[in-house]
């Protein structure tokens, strides 16, 4: 039996009728191939990738696990139409918390129509995209006041400027409830466990990093990296010390309808954004080992 | 004070048409017009402000040239001039070459005329592709015991190949004059390469840039220099590649004095808390066109 995917955070959404993702319950996720041979190009892009010998294995992790092909009924209830198979990347997580950010200071390529560039361009003006190399799609994160997920308004996250992004980012993190944030500021209770630690996202995005400055194989136009990490164990803390494990921080590249060649050239502008999104990750990460420190410092300091 | 139009500047403006140009004297100084339209005033802030600040690392003030405040100078209708270092007072026979870095030469909040403008001239070079483009240079060909220097058309026409081929050629010994002959990379190694080369000098610089959000360089240069003197005295009449590099090996590393250095300060803006991703991927692209080079002086290409 498919279903529409619960965490969805970003991309064409397959409810009321229209076209989009399914799952089923064996953690596979089928995503309908797009018009206009984007659909194409992405299957051929992980038909590419799975089979590359010059793709070191352990950069395999940050990318879904691709099983083919496969018509299957669509969510709109046109029929059968053709289906990446792809491991769902949420599907080992009970109540996660997921942020999709598109990378890269521009989202269009050289080549694409003029149309297409003009879209692009336009969006890529108005978000934070030309100004901090990135911008955040979309994300939903698990409220533990509410006991309830919650989903930020896409058209408030497009709207974010460079203090809004960082916000968000803090909020992804953070135990109080995101509806009000407004007046009081997200704790990032949970950043060192998510962002940080021997597992957590910026080591992740690190290893990335080290990638990206001398793969040519690849250019990830328009791709989004997906936050992932696991509620269910923060719920049931309780002093138990397998704490740092819990939060399973994965970092995920999804959406590939637009990678092309590399051509001998790195994929700069895919690395100029993720060294900013690193750097607003770290930022993040220091600011709370200061409020640490204020905290346990014997000195008072009428806080 | 003796003044005279520098013999070796290979990007920027000239003396044109009874406008001002770049200036020189006999002391190690660098006379620069103050560009119209707030430009030059802005590049008067931004030396002000680089040479007071004092998050900018010591290690890293080796990179911009040295500011000794404005002027007013003769000639010049009362205007003042920036006073610069000229950075190849120390060099007899400098090859230079100046690589304007990033993905997009435009920035947020410049005028829809400037964007534009600057759009067609990105799409239009390398600089949207690589991340970089050269913008000139000039050669001491040892053929031809004289320098040369490139029409600037033929630079804007270059492509990713062109480029590649080009920066070959900037540290070959065979006649540059020729587009068709195989750049020999003679001096590949004592001026991309070794412990004071430039590759080690662009590492340290990216270092710096992957934390600094200080400045954001729009449309800056790198200006690489390096010295042929030392390369002639170990000429014999018949001087052949080989044996030019042979003794090179045996001379001091520092003999050719590669040196890296970023100009062109005019549309420099605040970093306001953001890395400067766009110079930063730019620049991590053109490091890794000299490290093909490096690992292969003589394939003329990557795969």
């Amino acid at each position: 039996m498919l279903k529409v995917p619960e965490h969805q955070v970003a991309g064409h959404i397959a409810s009321d009728g229209k076209l989009g993702p399914l799952v089923d319950d064996e953690g596979r996720f089928f995503k309908p191939l797009q018009g206009d041979s984007r659909g194409e190009h992405e299957s051929n892009f992980y038909e590419s990738f799975t089979s590359n010998k010059k793709v070191p294995d352990h950069i395999h992790r940050y990318f879904p696990v691709y099983h083919g092909t496969q018509l299957v009924e669509a969510s709109d209830g046109s029929g059968k139409l053709p289906h990446l198979v792809l491991d769902d990347v949420v599907s080992g997580y009970s109540n996660p918390s997921v942020m999709d950010v598109k990378i890269g200071s521009r989202t269009w390529y050289p080549d694409v129509s003029e149309g297409y560039f003009k879209k692009c361009i336009k969006k890529d003006r108005e978000t934070t995209t030309v100004s901090l190399g990135f911008r955040v799609s979309g994300f939903k994160i698990f409220d533990h006041q509410e006991s309830s997920f919650w989903r930020a308004e896409k058209k408030l996250v497009l709207g974010y400027n460079a203090d809004g992004a960082r916000l968000a980012l803090r909020k992804f993190v953070s135990s109080n409830s995101p509806a009000d944030s407004n007046l009081t500021p997200p704790n990032c209770a949970f950043a060192s466990e998510v962002y940080g630690g021997s597992n957590g996202i910026l080591v992740q995005l690190l290893e990335l990093k080290d990638w990206f400055e001398t793969q040519t194989l690849y250019h990830f136009n328009s791709c989004s990296i997906l936050m992932i990490y696991e509620n269910e164990s923060i719920l049931m803390k309780g002093g138990d010390d397998d704490d740092v494990q819990a939060a399973r921080a994965q970092v995920k590249l999804v959406d590939f309808a637009h990678v092309l060649d590399g051509n001998g050239v790195i994929d700069h502008n895919f690395l100029g954004g993720l060294c900013s999104f690193i750097k607003f990750i770290k930022d993040i990460l220091l600011s709370v080992d200061k409020r640490h420190e204020t905290e346990t410092s014997p000195l008072e300091n009428g806080n | 004070m003796q003044l005279k139009v520098p013999e070796h500047q290979v990007a920027g403006h000239i003396a044109k048409d009874g406008k001002p140009g770049p200036l020189v004297d006999d002391k190690g100084r660098f006379f620069k017009p103050l560009q119209g339209d707030s430009r030059g005033e802005n590049e008067v802030k931004f030396y002000e402000s680089f040479a007071t600040n004092t998050e900018v690392p010591d290690h890293i003030r080796r990179f911009f040239p040295v500011y000794h405040g404005t002027q007013a100078v003769e000639g010049s209708d009362g205007a003042a001039m920036i006073v610069l270092e000229n950075l190849l007072a120390d060099y007899s026979k400098p090859s230079v070459m100046d690589v304007k870095m990033g993905s997009r030469t435009w920035y947020p909040d410049a005028s829809e005329e400037y964007v534009q403008k600057c759009l067609k001239k990105d799409t239009d070079t390398t600089t949207a592709s690589a991340g970089f483009r050269i913008s000139g240079f000039e050669v001491y060909d040892h053929k031809e015991s004289s320098f040369w220097k490139p029409e600037r058309k033929l630079l804007r026409g270059l492509k990713v190949d062109g480029a590649r081929l080009t920066l070959r050629k900037f540290v070959s010994s065979n006649s540059l004059s020729d587009m068709g002959s195989k750049p020999d990379s003679a001096f590949v190694s004592s001026v991309y390469g070794g412990s004071n080369g430039v590759l080690t000098q662009l590492l340290e610089l990216k270092t710096w840039f992957e934390n600094q959000t200080l400045y954001h360089f729009n449309s800056c240069s790198i200006l690489m220099v390096y010295e042929n003197e030392s390369i002639l005295k170990g000429n014999d009449d018949d001087a052949r590649p080989q044996v030019k590099l042979v003794d090179f090996a045996h001379g001091n590393d520092d003999d050719a004095r590669p040196q890296v250095k970023l100009v062109d300060f005019a549309h420099v803006l605040d970093g306001n808390g953001v890395i400067d991703h766009n110079f930063l991927g730019g620049l991590c692209s053109f490091i890794n066109f000299l490290r093909d080079i490096l690992q292969s002086p003589d394939e003329s290409a990557e795969s």
